[in-house]
């Protein structure tokens, strides 16, 4: 067998595709294949993270996220009693990214949103923070889990059932919303369906309603057998006096099901790039052999050689999320607010819990637009000049309440040293064996001391759909925002002031002192994207740090700093660096 | 295969300062002046989507039809209350600028709208108005593709989408001609500390050649095309009122004198077409401008929430023409939704998905009226009424007759042209009457 596959992707023979991957010489376990695998089954890569895949090798990492850090689980008791508090909808977005940053199973995590956009549902319409928080953890309770017994719970749950207008199915007067996009966007996807087999689905699924109590956060599913139609109905040419329940298992038992998924999640982890049919068919028919096991297809997935070939790589837009976590993940030193991430996403075209319909986010390409890209633009200068919390009118010295635990200085958060030093990107040798006991912030702490946001101590008005405080009124979320339109126009009139160490990019990259420009620019781009920049890219930023003159014999002055900010933030807009 | 150099003379309309030049800030600069010193007499489309399924029924609503009034026992208008277009139609009461615009011989009501095999499916069905293709076997959608076919005067970018939702799939892979513009904020690039040589090294490393068909090829353009209108729009943008006009009441606009229009609330359909009239009134070039409203699947209690979405369409609209007078003449606004409601209402007071429906078509060059037959109340396909005019009429005849545009290079096939425009009319440079 050939070291490559061959570089048309009809000509790859499947069984080559999805054999198992092994590093050899042609394409080598090296920081390239490394972020591309953090790139996609994780949210990126710290440098410490990819110093340690690295030295682990490939098959011990791809074990590790694929099973997540050992502490995971106990992490994941942590997260999930302290999203019991959550009261809005920001704090719920504000919870979930740090679930995913610290969640130490980002791969859980990022199923669990490939599943929040296959099940997309929206606050926009459900409106109750517990009942998005509790989809939440069905999706992430079966991310790496069995489809049949997910369909069911997703079936039964609150919101969906909110947010697709269940309560209005009725015998005698069904509501065709649900049994619809079970078909066209949950199991099988347009074309292997009639009009007929959804109308007669919606007759089986009338009376599968949320019992509404006097606390909407209490609602729960209820079958009502008196709004139940219990004649027979004919789906898919079976006829019988089918319930809900048995439609969504007939769904699961057509053969285009496992294809329609497995498209899906080739396109979320390998490629946008339409693939030939021959080469999703082998995986869905090892899906369906595998009663829709998940942890099985994810695993071959990545694990392949088409995954780690040309034909994968950077053949995904990165999804705003994906953007935003990757890029702190790499470039800051210390924890960001998160918080201050939500309106960002926001304009780049990703509110979390709030897709903008039922049909979930446009993804590839689309995510791209003008003012998308802007907002890439303009979030990649937020991070590099660590311009966190910044550019708030209303005079709060906001700053100073969020604790950080990632100083030296006593701070309320007690994570374990793992984490802290991943975050911290000298800190390699400080992980290996610690096993600290484990606190995780709660959040309405009473002392209101919060690491993650201030969001979290001045929750918004209802609606809104970021924490920022006025003049800012970021749209409620999901929702066209009513925002004026600033006056102020001429950026880049004040020079930044210096970052806090925490927050300066500039930090872990001069740290090491490197030895001249080119190092430096070297330094950055394996730092970003896990390979050395094309040599038009380094040349340009090279001189753009130097700005013609010879090198100075110091480069860690605080306008070289300053530069090196600078030019990082080039190096997020690049075009490359929008793909996955 | 598209060059860079293609790519950055599309973005600019064929404007021949970008033939030989490579250096980005010239022409953004270069660009900037000639779209100020360019007077252009180009025709402009504007779009409006209504999202979710508009209920044609209680937009134009066959007062007079009995079986109307017995499909719908809580929502059909009454004789008194609609708004007569003729002894058989009228207006929902809310859209009184609407009828003033109708009074005016200025707006064309388009009945039984629809296409061949309704797909009830808002994303199935959207896509099909958008693509203007029932098979969906194209991937770019139809002002995408008119956009390369269309002549911009100005070097202006053709197609702007109006709104903080990604681009409409209708001008989706129009490479090099739709910009979209979220709210200002948004589209004011960040660069502190040495700004104009961040700037340039951005527009540099972004202005490199790559491989036309990859992946990053066409993000590269993308960018580019993004720091080139920011200029623009911020010129067009700069003298914004600074404080947002008090709301009003009711579905009806007082005059307003031209430019004041609520442009500061771009959450607002009356705020995005305030924009893009004072986009038209600075000549910013582009032809082609998209706006939506959502919430138009009023599948439960829908009397509330379809009066206030109708009562928005038409005082935004109202107000667009109101604002936009000395350009009037090279305006024309369609509306349009994916797909009509069930000519029965359901048991929450509401209307599922159906079929054919009703659109607008208003401007100074519009010749008023109904066109096309509304569709019969008594001879419907499960449950939904059957349409009488393909929606690709109604394009063929604004591309061909309005953006001089042919109409069959975009839409594949010829379609018979509808009585929409009256191109000898002409446009009274006053105000709308308003009594």
């Amino acid at each position: 067998m050939a070291d490559t596959l061959p570089s048309e992707l009809v000509k790859v023979d499947p069984r080559d595709a999805w054999a198992p991957f092994r590093p050899n010489a042609a394409v080598p376990w090296n920081e390239k294949w490394v972020a591309h695998l953090h790139r996609r089954a994780a949210f990126g890569s710290t440098p410490f993270d990819a110093t340690r895949s690295l030295r682990d090798g490939y098959e011990k990492t791809l074990e590790r996220l694929l099973g997540g850090e050992p502490d995971a689980d106990e992490l994941l008791d942590v997260l999930l009693k302290t999203g019991q508090f959550l009261t809005t909808d920001t704090q719920l977005r504000v919870w979930w990214l740090t679930a995913m940053l610290e969640g130490k199973h980002p791969l859980r995590e990022k199923m669990t949103l490939f599943w929040h956009n296959h099940f997309a549902t929206s606050y926009a319409k459900v409106q109750r923070t517990r009942l998005m928080f509790e989809q939440n953890l069905q999706l992430r309770k079966h991310a790496l889990g069995r489809f049949r017994p997910f369909l069911l719970e997703m079936s039964l749950d609150t919101a969906m059932l909110k947010w697709l207008d269940s309560n209005q199915n009725v015998k005698g007067a069904p509501n065709e919303n649900f049994a619809r996009e079970v078909m066209e966007l949950f199991s099988l996807g347009v074309g292997h369906y009639t009009e007929k087999d959804i109308q007669e689905a919606a007759r089986a699924f009338t009376g599968w309603h949320v019992d509404s109590r006097i606390d909407e956060d209490e609602d729960s599913f209820q079958f009502k057998p008196t709004l139940h139609d219990d004649g027979a109905k004919t789906v898919f040419g079976r006829t019988g006096n089918w319930n809900g329940t048995d439609i969504l298992s007939f769904c699961c038992d057509k053969p285009e099901c496992a294809a329609f998924l497995v498209g899906k999640l080739y396109s979320f982890f390998v490629s946008e790039t339409k693939p030939p049919a021959t080469l999703i068919e082998p995986l869905a028919e090892r899906l369906r052999k595998s009663d829709y096991d998940f942890a099985d297809l994810v695993k071959t997935m990545l694990g392949s050689r088409l995954f780690f070939s040309e034909h994968a790589y950077r053949k995904r837009v990165k999804w705003p999320v994906e953007y935003a976590l990757g890029a702190i993940r790499a470039a800051a030193p210390g924890r960001v607010p998160l918080g201050d991430v939500l309106d960002p996403l926001a304009k780049m075209g990703q509110v979390l819990f709030a897709p903008p319909n039922v049909k979930g986010w446009r993804t590839g390409t689309d995510w791209l637009n003008s003012a998308t890209l802007l907002a890439r633009n303009n979030f990649a200068e937020t991070l590099a000049m660590g311009a966190w919390e910044r550019g708030r009118d209303d005079g709060v010295p906001q700053r100073a309440s969020v604790a950080v635990s990632d100083t030296a200085t006593a701070t309320p958060v007690d994570f374990p040293a793992a984490s802290l030093a991943e975050y911290s990107m000298a800190g390699s040798a400080a992980v290996a064996g610690s096993a600290v006991a484990m606190t995780f912030p709660t959040f309405p702490d009473p002392n209101g001391k919060l690491y993650v946001a201030p969001a979290l101590q001045t929750p918004p008005p209802p609606g809104s759909g970021t924490i920022d405080p006025p003049p800012q009124k970021p749209p409620a979320a999901g929702s066209a925002g009513v925002q004026p339109l600033p006056k102020a126009l001429n950026p880049g009139e004040v020079p930044p002031p210096t970052p806090e160490p925490r927050f300066d990019v500039s930090a872990p990259l001069l740290q090491p002192k490197p030895k001249d420009a080119a190092e430096l620019v070297a330094r950055m781009s394996v730092a970003l994207a896990g390979e050395t920049a094309p040599a038009s890219v380094k040349s340009r930023i090279e001189r753009y740090l130097l700005d013609g003159k010879p090198a100075p014999k110091e480069l860690d002055t605080p306008a070289f700093r300053q530069k090196v900010r600078e030019t990082l933030h080039a190096m997020m807009c690049l075009p490359e660096y929008q793909l996955n | 295969m598209t060059t860079r150099r293609d790519f950055l003379s599309r973005t600019l309309g064929g404007s021949s300062l970008l033939a030989f030049g490579g250096v980005v800030p010239e022409f953004l600069a270069n660009a900037a002046a000639a779209a100020e010193t360019a007077k252009s007499q180009d025709t402009i489309l504007v779009v409006v989507e209504l999202s979710g399924g508009n209920d044609g029924l209680n937009t134009v609503a066959p007062y007079a039809d009995d079986l109307y009034q017995k499909a719908r026992p809580t929502l059909a208008l009454t004789r008194r209350e609609a708004l007569k277009l003729n002894d058989h139609v009228g207006l929902h009461p809310r859209m009184g600028e609407l009828k003033r615009l109708w009074d005016d011989k200025k707006l064309a009501v388009v009945q039984g709208v629809g296409y061949p095999n309704p797909d009830r499916s808002h994303f199935e069905s959207m896509d099909i108005w958008q693509l203007a293709d029932p098979k969906r076997s194209l991937s770019n959608g139809w002002l995408a593709r008119t956009i390369p076919n269309m002549r911009v005067n100005e070097a202006g970018v053709p197609g702007m989408f109006i709104g903080q939702d990604r681009l409409p799939l209708a001008m989706q892979g129009a490479d090099g001609g739709v910009i979209s513009l979220a709210d200002r904020e948004s589209f004011r690039l960040k660069l502190t500390g040495n700004a104009a040589p961040r700037k340039k090294l951005l527009e540099d490393l972004n202005a490199g050649d790559g491989p036309a068909a990859d992946l990053s090829a066409f993000v590269r353009k993308r960018q580019l095309q993004t720091y080139t209108s920011l200029k623009k729009i911020e010129d067009a943008l700069a003298d914004l009122p600074s404080q947002r006009p008090p709301d009003r009441p009711g579905g009806l606009v007082p005059p307003q004198p031209p430019g004041s229009g609520d442009a500061l609330n771009l959450g607002t359909l009356n705020g995005r077409l305030a924009l893009i009239g004072r986009l038209i009134n600075k000549g910013l070039g582009t032809r082609i401008y998209y706006a939506s409203i959502n919430g138009f699947d009023t599948h439960g209690a829908q009397a509330e929430s379809h009066e206030a979405l109708l009562g928005e369409v038409s005082s935004a609209i109202g107000e667009f023409f109101a604002n936009i007078v000395p350009n009037a003449g090279r305006v024309v606004l369609m509306t349009y939704s994916e797909f009509g409601r069930r000519v029965k209402e359901n048991g929450s007071r509401g209307t599922d998905h159906g079929a054919a429906s009703c659109l607008f078509v208003a401007g100074a060059k519009v010749a008023g009226g109904l066109v096309g037959k509304h569709p019969k109340l008594d001879d419907l396909t499960d449950g939904d009424l059957k349409y009488t005019t393909d929606f690709r009429s109604v394009y063929a005849t604004l591309l061909d007759q309005w953006l001089g545009v042919d109409s069959q290079a975009v839409l594949g096939s010829k379609f018979a042209h509808l009585p929409l425009l009256d191109l000898a009319k002409k446009a009274d440079e006053k105000p709308i009457s308003r009594s």
